[in-house]
């Protein structure tokens, strides 16, 4: 190959690079260096070959291999001496998304714009802290289908603080360590030395206390419809106390949420969720949902270090036995599986829909979880 | 079942085609993408993650490159709680308080006994550290099911990666002189950093097609009839598609195709499959779907 050839092939790999950013891969300088590292060996002759080394020096995950091969007939479909220009035609194509999103913001933000529209109208009124302690009280133990129009700014406020101070009584909470008598040989021995080789302290050491893993699985069906919002916001508070926090939403479909909850502002995350695609006062598939989460997520997701929780009233339309079987084999892999239903906060309430009924064997802990109270006492199975 | 002496190529790795060629010499059908990575690994020096389901032959990979390149294989087998002191070195205590009892005597400075008892002498060398200081050429470096360490032991192992260097604090850096090929296999059971995958080349490896299986299965197993191979290899294949907890891999494939050799049958029928079964279904549920979808029914997709 020429050098004016290499250099060009060089530069339409930078070019390609861009391009696969735009795409949503992480084609980074890094990765970009070594896919040019690798095309200027020799032996990566021709084309098939090309594509392959390129592929491997610039995915990394499976989705991304997946995705490649595609990418790679799209972009190289002519020559690759002479490349298309990925700048212009691509940006088009992602400027239509925006306009698509919008359609599906109006379509389901209806839960998320009531609620501001509700806050905006509460906060008038500042003086309301002057209801005090009953207030906090009376709202702690209100079930969360019942709260007042104007009660809901107070009520958001006091949940997030409430939802704080656990997590942080959660944080300090300790493991005991039965391996804490081991002796540390290596330190003992450092320290021997200024002793002229005497060993007179011994230092032990434990193991570190390992926080868990949590998973959450929220029913945003129409019959959750009221309590969906408050426990997305319980689900936000439990990530600082957890080494790692998933959370999905489902109702007929499972749509993955954790990377919008994982932000430091809480408004802008329900804004963002709004927009995603997700069925909002949809049906009720859990078994199928349960399914998909096993399916693709189970095996990075779930092990001895999970916690599973699951809220939802169990107004189920899909089959039993599907739940159940899926839920067997969750079962097997995590730590406990909490089942939280709002429906137990009601005084006659029995669990008798076929599929919470399906469900129960199951489940570690079955609790309610219709008002902040109930949520509180969670901590204790956390 | 090792290798019988085969001739390579002289250059094996003049490009992908002929390492991909002497693969397959050595027992191991590497498609060309794979064949490529690997050729990667050996130009650019760099670290190459494998990830992929179990039984696929990951493993496999760095064994067949090592015996290749006519180096050692130095293995690393990751599990919860692998640390430094069982991955990289351990000071040798007993001997280090010895060798302090044994200079009391001898006025040294507590300086020049520090530094004695922190020499290599003292160091036990794990695999990591052995893989670094390899002194005539570079070995292969294979740490297994990394997704199975903690994200602690993954933060370590970057100063190796991309340095191939290892600090001891108390005696300073060992740089490698012969740079190892590394290779990382994962079973996707956790999310590796992003920092740790940035610093590798990546391959995923997927089921094999029928016909890249039966590949396998005549280069593995050169005694078996071709018609009876075939046979357990398209069964393999419907299995896969019944969406198992644990899909058999390839490993499967040839479990069963030995077991059905061994109980001397001429043909694969209903019977046959199902004293095998345990090669191809690893749970009780498994089991249950395979006869629930009717071993006949997979057999009759299968021919």
């Amino acid at each position: 190959m020429s050098e004016e050839q290499s250099e060009h092939l060089a530069a339409s790999i930078v070019e390609f690079c861009r391009f696969l950013r735009e795409k949503g891969l992480s084609a980074d300088l890094r990765r970009t260096i070594t896919a040019l590292e690798a095309t200027k060996m020799g032996g990566v002759g021709d084309r098939r070959l090309l594509a392959y080394a390129l592929q491997a020096s610039l995915c990394s995950t499976r989705e991304e291999w997946e995705m490649f091969p595609r990418l790679f007939e799209e972009f190289w479909s002519e020559s690759y001496s002479r490349p298309r220009s990925a700048s212009g035609e691509h940006q088009g194509s992602s400027q239509s998304n925006p306009r698509r999103s919008q359609q599906e913001e109006e379509a389901c933000s209806t839960v998320f714009t009531d609620q501001t529209g509700g806050s905006d109208a509460a906060q008038d009124g500042d003086g309301k802290a002057a209801f005090g302690a009953s207030a906090h009280t009376r709202l702690k133990k209100v079930d969360f289908s019942e709260v007042r129009c104007d009660d809901l700014a107070m009520l958001e406020e006091l949940s997030l603080r409430l939802l704080r101070r656990m997590s942080l009584r959660l944080s300090r909470r300790s493991a005991p360590s039965n391996l804490a008598d081991r002796v540390d040989l290596r330190r003992t021995i450092r320290r021997s030395v200024g002793n002229g080789g005497d060993l007179i302290d011994l230092v032990r050491k434990g193991r570190k206390p390992r926080k868990n893993k949590l998973v959450i699985l929220l029913d945003i069906s129409g019959s959750m419809n009221f309590y969906s919002l408050f426990l997305l916001r319980f689900a936000y508070a439990l990530q600082s106390c957890f080494h790692r926090v998933d959370t999905f939403l489902f109702s007929t479909d499972l749509v993955e949420v954790s990377d919008l909850l994982r932000t430091r502002h809480l408004p802008e995350a329900l804004r963002k969720l709004s927009q995603r695609r997700a069925g909002w006062s949809g049906g009720t598939k859990i078994g199928g949902s349960l399914r998909q989460l096993n399916q693709l997520h189970g095996r990075k997701l779930l092990s001895r270090e999970t916690v599973f929780v699951i809220l939802s009233d169990g107004w189920d339309t899909g089959e039993p036995e599907l739940l159940a079987a899926q839920l067997r084999t969750t079962r097997r892999r995590v730590r406990k599986i909490l089942w939280l239903n709002p429906l137990l906060g009601l005084k006659d309430y029995r669990p008798i829909t076929r599929g919470m009924a399906a469900a129960l064997p199951y489940v570690d802990v079955f609790a309610p979880a219709h008002n902040l109270e109930s949520l509180m006492a969670l901590e204790r199975h956390l | 079942m090792s290798p019988k002496p085969t001739q390579l190529e002289d250059e094996p790795i003049r490009d992908p085609d002929s390492l991909m060629r002497n693969f397959e010499r050595l027992g191991y059908i590497a498609d060309r993408s794979l064949a490529t990575a690997v050729f990667l690994i050996t130009k650019l020096h760099k670290p190459l993650l494998i990830e992929g389901h179990a039984g696929l032959g990951k493993t496999e990979v760095a064994k067949v490159l090592a015996s290749m390149l006519d180096t050692q294989l130095i293995r690393l087998q990751c599990y919860e709680g692998l640390d430094i002191s069982s991955s990289a070195y351990e000071w040798n205590y007993q001997k280090q308080l010895l060798a302090i009892k044994i200079q009391e005597a001898a006025g040294q400075t507590v300086e020049e006994k520090e530094k004695h008892i922190f020499s290599r002498e003292f160091l036990f060398e794990r695999p990591l550290l052995q893989s670094i200081l390899a002194q005539d050429v570079s070995p292969v470096l294979l740490i297994d099911e990394i997704d199975r360490a903690d994200e602690a032991f993954e933060a370590f192992l970057l100063e190796l990666l991309s340095d191939f260097q290892i600090t001891v604090p108390e005696m300073g850096t060992i740089k490698a002189k012969h740079v190892p090929y590394v290779i990382l296999t994962s079973n996707r059971t956790r999310e590796l950093s992003d920092a740790l995958k940035r610093r590798c080349l990546y391959h995923w490896i997927d089921y094999p097609s029928l016909e890249k299986e039966m590949r396998i299965v005549r280069v593995r197993l050169p005694g078996m009839e071709e018609q009876l191979g075939m046979q357990v290899g398209r069964f393999v294949q419907a299995v896969r598609k019944l969406g198992l907890e644990k899909p058999p891999g390839v490993a499967e494939t040839l479990d069963c195709a030995r077991a059905v050799a061994a109980l001397g049958s001429s043909r694969v029928d209903a019977e046959v499959i199902e004293q095998t079964i345990g090669c191809v279904a690893k749970s009780m549920e498994d089991g249950a779907k395979i006869n629930a979808a009717g071993i006949n029914n997979l057999l009759a997709q299968a021919s």
